[in-house]
């Protein structure tokens, strides 16, 4: 793969109404099934409030956040060859049908591009769209850049996905090009598990009547989470699989862990970013924990925590950046990032 | 130079149940009449009876990959091209994961598409080609889908029946060093200001439990006034262009099954040049989004309308969303 392909420029946006959490656990459901984590999940959870949407829909969120990147990148809309929506939650209407990318073409004024969704990977679908993204202007000549966004609104009253986190609302917008030579894509590698397809799931409306709603679903259009299936089949595969994909990117440049400068990891709560730490001895200066105070944007924590950590300084030149994260399906990806 | 992406198998899973067109149109209270009849070009439709979209698709992916004598615990990647509703709701989930499960891609990843309709698939076909050819750790890829339409949402856009909607599933094997149907270039475009020209509003985040509006829908309007014609040639020349190649090289087109109205723009376009397996694959399975393009390859293969060489083009306009040309070398 070219690896002249960079991230050219970073952004996203954050609505600006919050809820604080103890108003979230009051006005929703909390699940009785036990964590497999020996922690309190409403005390050590790290966060204190989330982003809430209120009337913007999500479309709006990665509008926003694509017309931020464009403006601060001062690139021209018509430079734009390629648009991938990589949300993970469902949008303004259904998919796979429709994805808020022409959308977001339209709102940009990205004439000549095409505009497609990765619906793939949960909050790992940046991962994925990466992949992807790199892999398409390496092998087509014509494409040199690409917009790649995101918009998640969750839902009123489910912003709790317990037992992983709670959920802000959000957009993220980056932008790629060809021949770079700071922030460029070494590699990125993806795994998922089909056999947990089945998780972390919405009902789709064909599976659901009215009168399931309020008894055996809460809510239209709300997540379901099989606790106890999470708690036996993917906790006891996840660290195996960081390593794994993470293991992969460095194999696929030629790199080792040593060599890595600064990690990147979702803002799912204090205890999950505390065992990465110590499952694979990161200190603490060598990855980003800010973000805890946004909550957890699906998989735009992957693109807020690396703009925070350039804006604080944490990541400078010369850098080698390892983005990682897991995500619904069940899929985890590891994307390294050269500074 | 870059190894060459080929299709080395597809399949394509039909439910055994078929109804008329005109059941259909009366089943819907959509009335039906001669001239309606022959724009449309469909006689009849799959309609799957009782079995999952998923299963179909796990079934397609089987046979596919047995025809192209490959293990699945050989496929890197899974490419969805799904367009229609899911069983679960997309994409918190997404078929291809459970794809993998059941196949026993143990080693694969997994990658699904949305939006474009039927150009869905020549976006999973382009995609799909360019992970193939530029990672050195992927060799061979499957392409999946499965479209169920939602129930009572089979005449689209009653008011002035554009197509009528088939159940399918199909799958499609790519391998890198394929040495015949290689992919040579894909062609797309967007149109953003109709990226709401075909979809469902209901049971989304604006319509959120609004059942009566969770049904498939085209603004017609907007649809007429896309310049289909022009689209599909500029797109189609300029892949040609690429490939220092004209439409007097390629030896057959293979065009999307919306209606007979819709493939005789095709031949327009073309110079007579869609393979007749369109028109005949239109009348028996109506629409089937993407999977137009694996049935009408297989019937083009097995009706031996192409020789070593030829090259063929496909072609699709999205319903004016998302227009796409790729072009196969047999």
């Amino acid at each position: 793969m070219n690896t002249n392909i960079g991230i050219h420029a970073a952004n996203y946006y954050l609505p600006p109404q919050k809820k604080a959490l103890a108003d979230i656990f009051r006005d929703e459901e909390m699940p009785s099934e036990p964590l497999a984590a020996a922690v309190d999940f409403k005390k050590d959870i790290g966060i204190e409030a989330v982003h809430v949407a209120g009337q913007e829909t999500a479309a709006s969120l990665a509008i926003n956040a694509a017309k931020n990147v464009i403006q601060s990148s001062g690139i021209d809309p018509l430079e734009i060859d390629l648009i991938i929506d990589f949300t993970s939650i469902p949008e303004d209407y259904v998919a796979p049908t429709w994805s808020a990318a022409g959308l977001v073409q339209r709102e940009v004024g990205a004439k000549r591009a095409f505009a497609t969704a990765i619906n793939t990977g949960g909050c790992a679908s940046y991962q994925t769209t990466l992949k992807v993204a790199c892999s398409l202007m390496s092998a087509n000549e014509h494409y040199k850049t690409a917009l790649l966004i995101a918009g998640d609104k969750t839902p009123e009253f489910n912003h709790n996905y317990y037992p992983i986190t709670v959920v802000s609302d959000g957009g993220s917008a980056v932008i790629l090009k060809k021949d770079v030579e700071k922030r460029r894509i070494l590699g990125v590698e993806v795994a998922t598990l089909g056999k947990l397809h089945d998780i972390w799931v919405i009902p789709g409306i064909h599976n659901r009547k009215p009168e399931d709603i309020g008894g055996k679903y809460p809510r239209w259009l709300h997540v379901c989470g099989d606790i106890a299936r999470f708690n036996k089949e993917l906790i006891p595969m996840n660290l195996f699989m960081f390593r794994k994909v993470m293991q992969g990117v460095l194999k696929q440049v030629g790199k080792k862990m040593a060599d890595v400068s600064y990690f990147i990891y979702p803002t799912f709560s204090a205890w999950d970013l505390k065992a990465f730490q110590e499952a694979f001895n990161v200190p603490k200066e060598k990855v980003f924990l800010d973000g805890l105070h946004h909550g957890h944007l699906q998989e735009t924590d992957m693109v807020l925590d690396y703009v925070d950590a350039i804006d604080a300084g944490r990541i400078k030149d010369g850098d080698l950046v390892m983005l990682t994260t897991n995500g619904a399906g069940f899929s985890w990806g590891a994307t390294l990032v050269q500074h | 130079m870059k190894m060459p992406v080929g299709i080395l198998a597809a399949a394509l899973r039909l439910p055994s149940n078929h109804r008329s067109a005109e059941d259909l149109f009366r089943e819907e209270t959509v009335p039906f009449s001669s001239e309606v009849a022959a724009r449309l070009g469909i006689k009849e439709v799959p309609i799957r009876n009782g079995e999952s979209g998923s299963d179909m698709a796990v079934e397609a992916a089987r046979e596919a990959l047995k025809l192209a004598g490959v293990e699945p615990a050989q496929v890197d990647v899974i490419v969805e091209y799904s367009i229609l509703p899911q069983e679960y709701l997309v994409p918190v989930w997404n078929m291809s994961n459970k794809v993998q499960g059941d196949i026993g891609a143990t080693k694969s990843f997994v990658v699904g598409f949305s939006g474009g309709g039927a150009t869905n698939f020549l976006v999973a076909l382009n995609s799909a080609a360019a992970l193939l050819q530029e990672n050195d750790a992927l060799k061979t890829a499957v392409l999946v889908t499965a479209d169920i339409t939602i129930p009572g949402n089979r005449v689209l856009n009653p008011h002035y029946p554009i197509t009528v909607l088939g159940d399918s599933a199909s799958a499609v094997v790519l391998q890198r060093g394929a040495t015949a149907s290689t992919i040579l270039g894909t062609e797309l475009w967007s149109d953003g200001t109709n990226h709401d020209i075909c979809y469902i509003p209901g049971g989304s985040l604006v319509h959120p439990d609004n059942a009566d509006l969770y049904r498939l829908e085209l603004d017609q309007q907007r649809y007429d006034a896309f310049p289909r014609k022009d689209v599909l040639h500029k797109l189609s020349h300029s892949l040609l262009g690429r490939m220092n190649l004209s439409l007097n090289d390629v030896s057959t087109v293979i065009y999307s099954n919306i209606s007979s109205e819709d493939q005789d723009l095709c031949q327009q376009v073309f110079e007579g040049k869609m393979s007749p397996v369109c028109a005949s694959n239109l009348t028996t399975h109506g629409h089937l989004q993407g999977t137009d393009f694996v049935a009408n390859y297989l019937s083009l293969i097995a009706n031996g309308g192409t020789k070593k060489g030829d090259y063929v083009l496909m072609a699709s306009h999205g319903m004016g969303a998302l227009a796409g040309t790729s072009l196969l070398q047999c």
